[in-house]
């Protein structure tokens, strides 16, 4: 078997159209989704009556189904949603939105619970030192407790990233413009779906290891209070220096000790 | 200049303060003594009102009224008004130890930001730790942290200081440097309520002591007094078993 390379660079070509669509899908979820992530695990933090019900009914209705069965009901029920409201308009609109719209609440069941857990680990005592500075509790948790809690939040929402560039990939299926789906129309013509699916996998491996780039360097920009964090977790990112610790074995003194304490 | 009448505070049924009374003057060091579960953490945060009392009155800063009828200004001014040093520091941990100080100065106290980082100078400067002011908590000792602590505590110029048991989960062998900068606050003229295990600090550096078991105050008076010659059975059991393990 043997690769039309010639057909891999036309696809490339094509397919990097896709490129800004996919990275808008993902920007649009991020934005919107990061603050209404915070909101709403500050209303499961805070126990907020009513709300906290609604919002753990929420997160638990995304979680418990798979995100194709989200995408086929936003996709199914919106655009006759929308018909009854602003009439033939509705289908057609740009079916991007509807890729903002499933993504980003999608993410938001997803962010509230990483943002739930990362405010659960700043220690109430920063809060009360706070207030024993004289901050009114909205003060404090502004300028003390969220940016700790986003901080620790960094490796969760890098996670949630790498997930949401990757299942953005179904967009197709809403007849979405993206990298998949160029480079499926283009297989679709030619029969070289191998060449093409190779080309979609590596432009989100490199747009994937893009992200990872940036969220290290803001983790470890952001991270610079935290001692531990630069010592013993500085996670090498960087491929082309795989370096393994050399592993000095000093073999006889090892077994010179081994029989010292035999004897102890 | 600050009273505390029948302060009464429960958790879940179970009655922690059972009705304290004290009174500081200007100028007191006050030392609280008294075993652990007595209530002495409950006590000071009852009365920074960083826990709601059941009952009690205070008279404060302006403020003189029955705990349950603060509102939110009176919690404000009683808050405005006291310093708190922690016994696990409790510092910002994303705030350098000048910022550390400069913070309250500047959110709470509307304080320009240049004056407010000569004042948290000056207090890191009081504590001995100006050449530290751009390191992080995580890197500084535990001393070193709840002197910053005490310094952010100070730069505010409270009414009243509380420390509770600000060298309890301090290394035995930074206690001293913390010890040394309450001390030199106490010669200053600072007003300070200190809940405390260090005995030699409660009976050479204090000007009262408090020795409260189960809720109760026990017993109060001059340190000298308390040590040399306690009027309770309680009192005199508890002292001879602290001496007993120094
Ligand atoms: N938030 C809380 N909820 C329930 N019980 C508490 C709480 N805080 C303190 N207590 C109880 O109150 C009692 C007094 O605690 P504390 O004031 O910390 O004593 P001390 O500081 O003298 O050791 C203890 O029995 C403790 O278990
Ligand atoms: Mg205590």
């Amino acid at each position: 078997m043997s690769l039309n390379t010639d057909f891999m660079v036309k696809v490339a070509q094509t397919a990097i159209q896709g490129v800004p669509v996919t990275l808008q899908i993902v920007l649009v979820a991020l934005l919107i989704s990061l603050p209404i992530g915070v909101l709403f695990a500050l209303i499961r933090i805070y126990r907020i009556k009513g709300l906290e019900l609604i919002v753990k009914f929420y997160v638990s209705l995304v979680r418990g189904t798979p995100i194709i069965a989200q995408i086929l009901i936003v996709y199914s029920a919106f655009p006759s949603l929308l018909n009854m409201m602003i009439g033939k308009a509705a289908f057609s609109i740009n079916p991007i939105y509807y890729a903002y719209i499933v993504f980003t609440l999608n993410s938001i069941a997803t962010l509230t619970e990483v943002f739930r857990s990362a405010l659960q680990t700043v220690d109430k005592g920063q809060m009360e030192a706070g207030l024993m500075v004289g901050m009114q509790p909205r003060q404090a948790f502004w300028r003390i407790i969220l940016p700790q809690a986003l901080i620790s939040a960094l490796p969760n929402i890098a996670n949630a990233t790498l997930y949401l560039i990757k299942n953005s990939s179904l967009a197709f299926i809403m007849s979405v413009k993206d990298i998949t789906a160029i480079a499926k129309t283009e297989a679709a013509f030619n029969y070289n779906f191998l060449e093409a699916y190779l080309v979609v996998w590596v432009y989100y491996l490199i747009i994937c290891y893009g992200a990872e780039i940036i969220f290290n360097l803001l983790e470890r920009y952001f991270s610079k209070y935290r001692r531990s964090a630069k010592r013993t977790t500085g996670f090498n990112w960087n491929p082309f220096s795989i370096k393994q610790p050399k592993l000095v074995v000093k073999t006889d003194l090892a077994e010179s000790e081994r029989t010292n304490n035999a004897h102890n | 200049m600050l009273t505390i009448e029948g302060l009464k505070k429960g958790y879940e049924g179970n009655e922690i303060l059972k009705g304290i009374s004290i009174d500081v003057n200007k100028g007191d060091v006050i030392s609280i003594i008294g075993p652990s579960g007595s209530g002495k953490t409950t006590l000071l945060r009852t009365i920074t009102t960083l826990e709601a009392a059941d009952g009690g009155h205070i008279t404060f800063a302006g403020v003189d009224k029955d705990f349950e009828k603060l509102n939110g200004k009176d919690i404000n001014t009683i808050r405005r008004n006291v310093g708190f040093v922690f016994q696990n520091y409790n510092l910002f941990n994303n705030k350098t130890a000048l910022q550390n100080i400069t913070e309250g100065l500047i959110v709470a106290r509307k304080v320009k930001k240049s004056e407010a980082e000569k004042i948290a100078l000056d207090a890191l400067e009081r504590v001995g730790l100006s050449d530290r002011k751009n390191h992080y908590p995580s890197q500084l000792s535990g001393g070193q942290q709840q002197r910053v602590g005490i310094a952010r505590a100070i730069a505010l110029n409270p009414e009243v200081i509380f420390f509770d048991e600000p060298t309890s989960a301090l290394d035995p062998e930074l206690v001293g440097e913390v010890l040394k900068v309450m001390q030199d606050l106490a010669n200053s003229g600072t007003t300070m309520v200190v809940v405390t295990h260090q005995m030699s600090f409660a009976r050479d550096v204090s000007n009262r002591v408090i020795f409260m078991a189960d809720g109760h105050i026990v017993e109060q008076g001059d340190p000298k007094k308390i040590f040399e010659n306690p009027s309770e059975e309680r009192t005199k059991k508890f002292l001879t078993d602290i001496l007993a393990n120094v």
